[in-house]
């Protein structure tokens, strides 16, 4: 399994997934699993002073107002309870159905050098039904031993569902849904009941846990943004980006409204609504040797209301134009293995790739899965003043809205704060409903984007540190290092554009990550930005590397992009000195810059 | 470059007068109310795309490899309201609004290009390529996605030549003496044409052909509203409520205009504008063993004006749920038959789309496809002109330049194709002759020039001859009673018990519905013989004594084009129906679930079929179970 984390960039999705071919770059350098953490081979003393983290929270009961509740809530009950009462009495007997509708509106402007190139505001509903057929034992969704179609798994469709709360408009979209999915789960069961037969080894944990049911109702959203406001403000703002090297400068908007109306068997009844907004500032450029550049610089807030003033975005357009003249002078880097710093929210995206993803739990039961960390639990594998959580009912942290936060999952279950490493030692797993050894609940992480079934997946993942330095003495235990180490640089690293982890137990368990801002830094001090590389490795080797961490944190909120669909996601961390980190030579596309030179931007003289 | 997101192909004429009032009656007063012209393209934009061209036209060169000798624009900018409601709701709701810049870019020779073949592993590389472009003019931006797309699609003609050489020089596919790419055939100029501006050259070309210059925006009634179209829709979709024999039901409204400029550096500069209104409604039932049931009615128009009123529109659901209702009880079609078919109505023009239209393109399969792939394109008539291919009473004319057949508006005609060619009504075929073949400027023959039909893409870039208004005349048209007779005397002379009579066949960009798992989607791939006609779901067993038997699982055999040398009888009576042709088969269809997952199939060429019933003499068709499924567990919701 491969994952992308363009962290918000939806389009960046294309890049980093045609970057990264065929999953795994057969970078693995271990044979067998890697030995507790003994201390490493150098000795740092951190002050016993942890990295600031203010937050603020909100319980998934808050706000709960039932006189706000929709009559479709009813609706979904009604005829869940009607399908149920037939279809438990078959032969194949359902023993679970859910009812999830969601209503979207989405509103996207783009303008591109001064001009509106996109401009759409669409409601769509989306009807998702799940069925399990069997027993919480063993039932349809089972993986089959052989499976790389993944023929058993559920077909992914839109769910068509009228829009409005009408009894027999919405009654009748669900009855249909219903035989659907059940019919399918039906064949799927003959199925896995058929490769099971056959196995030597059959999985003993169960496919589903049980949840207690939740009602909880959240009064609907109101998204208020004036149109034209926000039109010309991107007009101005992607007339500014497209300056310097630049041949792309865009700034757009999505702003989105949400409404969740959930209904299962066990006799959860959740409406949830909430408001989201995101501005984008992307500029992009091909270097000379056809190598694509780009900077892309996003803000999240929970209302339009919350993004940045004119005057801030200035300060991302000229950040975005900045970095990328430079880049487009940049040399190509070359591969290196020493000691790096990852920045704030650089090392935010790195923790949610190398270790994120691998503490998502059903991939510790996949049996095709590379199963990382299943046999790690209690044991150390960080620095013992490093701790991960991954907790989705943070609002804030540190005065930044995070992206993560939500009230309940997909499945009904709600959000909770999951202690992943405590004090260096692996303790636990984001979990959805789909049990594993040892960890047989949900602590509330199963979530999709419409249309595809729920996993285990990562909310606000936060690295805390007890023992910090401020960042500027980062920098000079690295030179230090660098010296330790006989390297003739350091690198430092301040944005990573995304990446991907393999999973897949036919591949090397390695990670790959791409840097967008990369820097050596050099014995005098001086810094050189570079372009072109890739950071890999493995993950547990990648952990027992850190080596010091700053007091400030930072934030990377985005959207990440896996097997259930797109979720917001944010990942805080302090900026982290690494020992030994690995480069590589990144992918530069087999292309060529424009044949002729640009156009004159202004109109030829007749 | 891949297959568009969008493939609204092909523009009507729709001239204010036209437009108003099918057939040049002068317009009412009310229906003169045309719209603005495009925000988006205006005069400088086309100045300045113009500009870009002639640079790269003229300095666009990697050393060692060709130059262009021919670049062509498209631009094309799309408005749609779409909106789909069921049981009285709607389920979906949308405008899209997009402006599309193409640039298709041709290097070799004339005789020997790059275009029309499709490179192993690499369909992508066609010289052809696209951006969007701003909703409101922007020259500054317009010029730097014209230098941008040009300079791409050069890069892939390239390649793509190289490709064609190296598989030709290998023996890998035909060789011929047939040229790539045909003159501009000398066309005489538009009435509104006037001389070309700037620094284009004035026609005619060296040769004889004329490029077409004619750039008066052609301005169109507006859209209905997304709001108008959403109160028609509700309402026709609640004749669908309470109605135990249905499974499920859709009405889904389109109103939709596409804006077209093409410039090429032969001179060519013309716009003209597609405007169209359209509605669908379908519904599903299941019969008492499970088989799946579905029943559609479609009618498009340039304007909501030519649809028929929501009472005429409740009336056809209402016919909708009958029809439904009665294959629930219908027997099933045991047992094959071998004998006449008479095609009524909708079902003549089923026969023809499936059947013989795909066979009238005269421009040739893309070299380099494989032999099942290449049979999609038709192709059953190349080569046989001056060849008697149908029974002699039958005549068949392609006209774009139709405004109107059978007294209804037609949609699939336009003024210039998508090759700059001027339209032009070709005669086909002639009492069973055939006459000529509809051509893009990718001749089949040496000396073979476009008649104005380009308007279908395909893997390779190059565009294909496809019909667009195709009127279908029959000698000797008896009335519809008659022509019942003549079937019952033609199925006892082959000693039948009835005689097979089809009023519609299936269509499933409009019905196709999401019941299949995945695997079972998989079998259907492996398993299916996208050769065979859709299944017939509206089809009769006729017997002597004039008894009419609905009967279900009616599927035709493979109809090849020799069928159609044994047309027994026309009509008198004349069917004229509107449609989308939907660029995927209908297997894809099914398999996607249709067009667009329950949204307004507003893609798709624009195609209309004028025809009387057809009594063919003998075809194959068989009874089949295809779409068996359990009956849902739980009744249907208040039933």
């Amino acid at each position: 399994m491969r994952w992308t984390f363009p962290l918000g960039a939806v389009a960046a999705l294309a890049v980093a997934a045609a970057a990264c071919p065929g999953g795994g770059n057969g970078n693995g350098k271990l044979t067998g699993p890697v030995p507790p953490l003994s201390g490493g081979e150098i000795r740092v003393d951190l002050p016993a002073i942890p990295a600031k983290i203010d937050m603020s929270t909100s319980a998934p009961s808050e706000g709960h107002s039932p006189d706000k509740r929709s009559p479709i809530l009813d609706i979904l009950k009604a005829e869940n309870e009607r399908e149920m009462a037939a279809l438990k009495k078959q032969k194949d007997p359902a023993y679970y159905l859910a009812y999830q509708l969601v209503e979207q509106r989405v509103v996207n402007l783009d303008a591109e050098g001064g001009a509106l190139i996109n401009d759409s505001d669409n409601v769509d509903r989306n009807l998702d039904v799940e069925v399990r057929v069997g027993t919480p034992e063993l039932d349809n969704t089972r993986a089959l031993a052989e499976d790389g179609n993944s023929l058993n798994a559920p077909l992914t469709r839109r769910g068509v569902v009228p829009f409005g709360d009408d009894k027999q408009a919405l009654t009748n979209a669900l009855w249909l849904e219903t035989d659907r999915r059940y019919r399918e789960a039906v064949i799927a069961l003959g199925y896995v009941r058929q490769d099971q037969a056959t196995l030597k080894n059959r999985h003993p944990v169960p496919d589903f846990s049980p949840s207690a049911p939740e009602v909880y109702v959240e009064a609907p959203a109101t998204l208020k943004f004036d149109k034209q406001t926000w039109i010309d403000r991107l007009k101005r703002c992607s007339a500014k980006a497209l300056k310097g090297q630049a041949t792309r400068g865009t700034c757009g908007i999505v702003f989105q409204l949400n409404t969740v109306w959930l209904v299962n068997s066990e006799g959860s009844q959740i409406q949830l609504s909430w408001t989201s907004a995101q501005l984008s500032v992307s500029v992009g450029v091909k270097a000379d040797d056809g190598m694509n550049l780009a900077r892309l610089e996003q803000r999240f807030g929970r209302t339009p209301a919350d993004l940045p003033s004119e005057a801030d975005v200035d300060k991302m357009i000229a950040s975005v134009n900045g970095d990328l003249d430079a880049l487009h002078d940049a040399p190509l880097a070359e591969p290196y293995v020493g000691p790096a710093i990852l920045e704030g929210r650089a090392a935010g995206v790195f923790f949610h790739e190398v270790f994120g993803h691998r503490i998502e739990g059903h991939r510790q039961k996949d049996t095709t899965g590379g199963q990382t960390f299943a046999s790690y639990v209690g044991k150390d594998i960080a620095p013992e003043w490093l701790t991960v959580y991954d907790d989705p009912q943070i609002r804030t942290l540190n005065g930044v809205q995070l992206n993560g936060f939500y009230r309940f999952d997909d499945e009904a279950v709600r959000a909770r704060r999951v202690s992943l490493i405590d004090k260096g030692k692996l303790v636990g797993f984001n979990m959805g409903r789909n049990p594993i050894k040892g960890f047989d609940k949900s602590n509330g992480h199963g979530r999709r984007s419409p249309g595809l079934p729920p996993v285990a997946r990562q909310g606000n993942l936060v690295v805390e540190v007890q023992k910090s330095v401020p960042r500027t003495d980062l920098e000079k235990m690295l030179l230090e290092e660098v010296k330790r180490q006989k390297r003739p640089y350091g690198m430092i690293f301040t944005d990573i554009s995304g990446g991907f982890t393999n999973t897949s137990a036919f591949a090397p368990q390695a990670f790959k990550v791409n840097p967008v801002m990369a820097y050596k830094l050099y014995a005098d001090g001086k810094k050189e930005l570079v372009r072109g590389i890739d950071i890999s490795g493995t993950p547990l080797v990648a952990l027992q590397s850190i080596r010091a961490a700053s007091r400030e944190v930072e934030t990377f909120n985005g959207v990440c992009g896996a097997e259930s669909g797109w979720v917001p996601v944010s990942a805080s961390a302090p900026s982290l000195l690494i020992e030994k980190i690995e480069v590589e030579k990144g992918f530069i596309p087999p292309d060529r810059p424009p044949v002729l030179q640009p156009p004159s931007i202004r109109k030829e003289a007749p | 470059m891949k297959r568009a997101l969008f493939v609204l192909l092909c523009g009507v004429v729709v001239a204010p007068s036209a437009l108003a009032k099918p057939g040049g009656a002068p317009p009412k007063k009310d229906d003169a109310a045309v719209g603005p012209p495009s925000k988006a393209i205006t005069d400088d934009i086309l100045d300045t795309i113009a500009e870009e061209m002639n640079r790269q036209f003229t300095q666009l060169e990697i050393p060692g490899a060709p130059k262009p000798y021919h670049i062509a624009y498209k631009v094309t900018e799309v408005d749609v309201n779409d909106v789909s409601a069921s049981l009285g709701h709607a389920t979906s709701k949308r405008n899209r609004h997009f402006v599309n810049l193409e640039a298709r870019v041709r290097v070799g020779t004339p005789q020997f290009d790059n275009s029309n073949y499709v490179v192993p592993q690499a369909d992508e590389l066609d010289g052809v390529s696209a951006i969007n472009l701003p909703l409101e003019a922007t020259p500054r931006i317009a010029r730097r996605a014209t230098w941008l797309v040009t300079d791409a699609a050069y890069k892939e003609a390239l390649m793509q030549l190289r490709a064609k050489m190296q598989a030709r020089s290998a023996g890998g596919t035909r060789s011929t003496d047939v040229p790539s790419f045909s003159p501009l055939p000398g066309t005489p100029a538009p009435k509104d044409a006037k001389e070309p501006k700037g620094d284009r050259p004035a026609a005619p070309l060296p040769g004889g052909g004329r490029p077409v210059v004619s750039e008066t925006p052609v301005l169109v009634v507006p859209l209905e509203t997304l709001d108008e179209i959403e109160v028609r829709a509700k309402a026709i979709s609640s004749v669908f409520r309470d109605q135990p024999a249905i499974r499920d039901s859709r009405v889904a409204i389109t109103s939709y205009l596409e804006r077209r400029w093409y410039l090429s550096t032969e001179g060519t500069a013309v716009t003209d504008t597609r405007r169209a209104s359209g509605v669908v409604i379908a519904a599903t039932g299941q019969a008492d063993n499970g088989q799946a049931l579905s029943q559609y009615f479609l009618r498009y128009g340039t304007t909501a004006k030519d649809l028929p009123t929501d009472d005429e529109l409740k009336g056809e659901s209402k016919k909708l749920i009958e029809a439904v209702g009665a294959l629930a009880k219908a027997p099933l079609m045991d047992s094959n038959y071998t004998g006449p078919v008479l095609f009524e109505g909708e079902g003549a023009v089923g026969l023809i789309r499936a059947s013989l239209a795909p066979h009238l393109g005269g421009t040739p399969v893309p070299e380099g496809l494989n032999p099942q792939e290449a049979k999609t394109f038709g192709g059953a008539l190349t080569g046989k002109v001056g060849q008697p291919v149908l029974s002699t009473n039958i005549s068949i004319t392609d006209d774009p330049t139709a405004k109107t057949g059978g007294g209804k508006a037609l949609i699939g005609g336009y003024k210039i194709d998508d090759e700059g060619v001027l339209s032009q009504r070709i005669e086909v075929i002639k009492d069973g002759i055939l006459k000529t073949l509809l051509t893009s400027r990718t001749p089949s023959a040496k000396g073979q020039v476009s008649n104005g039909h380009a308007r279908r893409t395909a893997d390779g870039g190059a565009f294909h001859g496809s019909a667009t208004n195709l009127f279908v005349t029959g000698k000797n048209g008896v009335p519809r009673a008659q022509l019942i007779q003549k079937l019952i005397a033609a199925a006892k002379a082959r000693g039948l018990k009835y005689g097979l009579l089809i009023r519609r066949l299936d269509d499933a960009a409009i019905t196709s519905a999401p019941e299949f798992s995945r695997r079972e989607l998989v079998q259907m791939i492996k398993s299916t013989d996208q050769q065979l006609p859709p299944p017939a779901i509206l089809a009769y067993r006729v017997y002597p004594n004039g008894k009419q038997e609905l009967v279900r699982g009616v599927q035709l055999g493979e109809v090849p084009i020799q069928a159609w040398e044994d047309v027994l009888a026309v009509s008198k009576d004349i069917t004229t129906y509107n449609f989308l042709a939907a660029p995927e088969s209908q297997l894809q269809l099914r398999l996607t679930g249709g067009t667009d997952e329950g949204f307004v199939p507003s893609g798709g060429i624009e195609s209309g079929i004028i025809t009387p019933d057809l009594l063919l003499k003998r075809l194959d068709v068989v009874g089949t179970t295809a779409g068996e499924r359990p009956v849902p567990i739980a009744p249907k919701p208040g039933k």
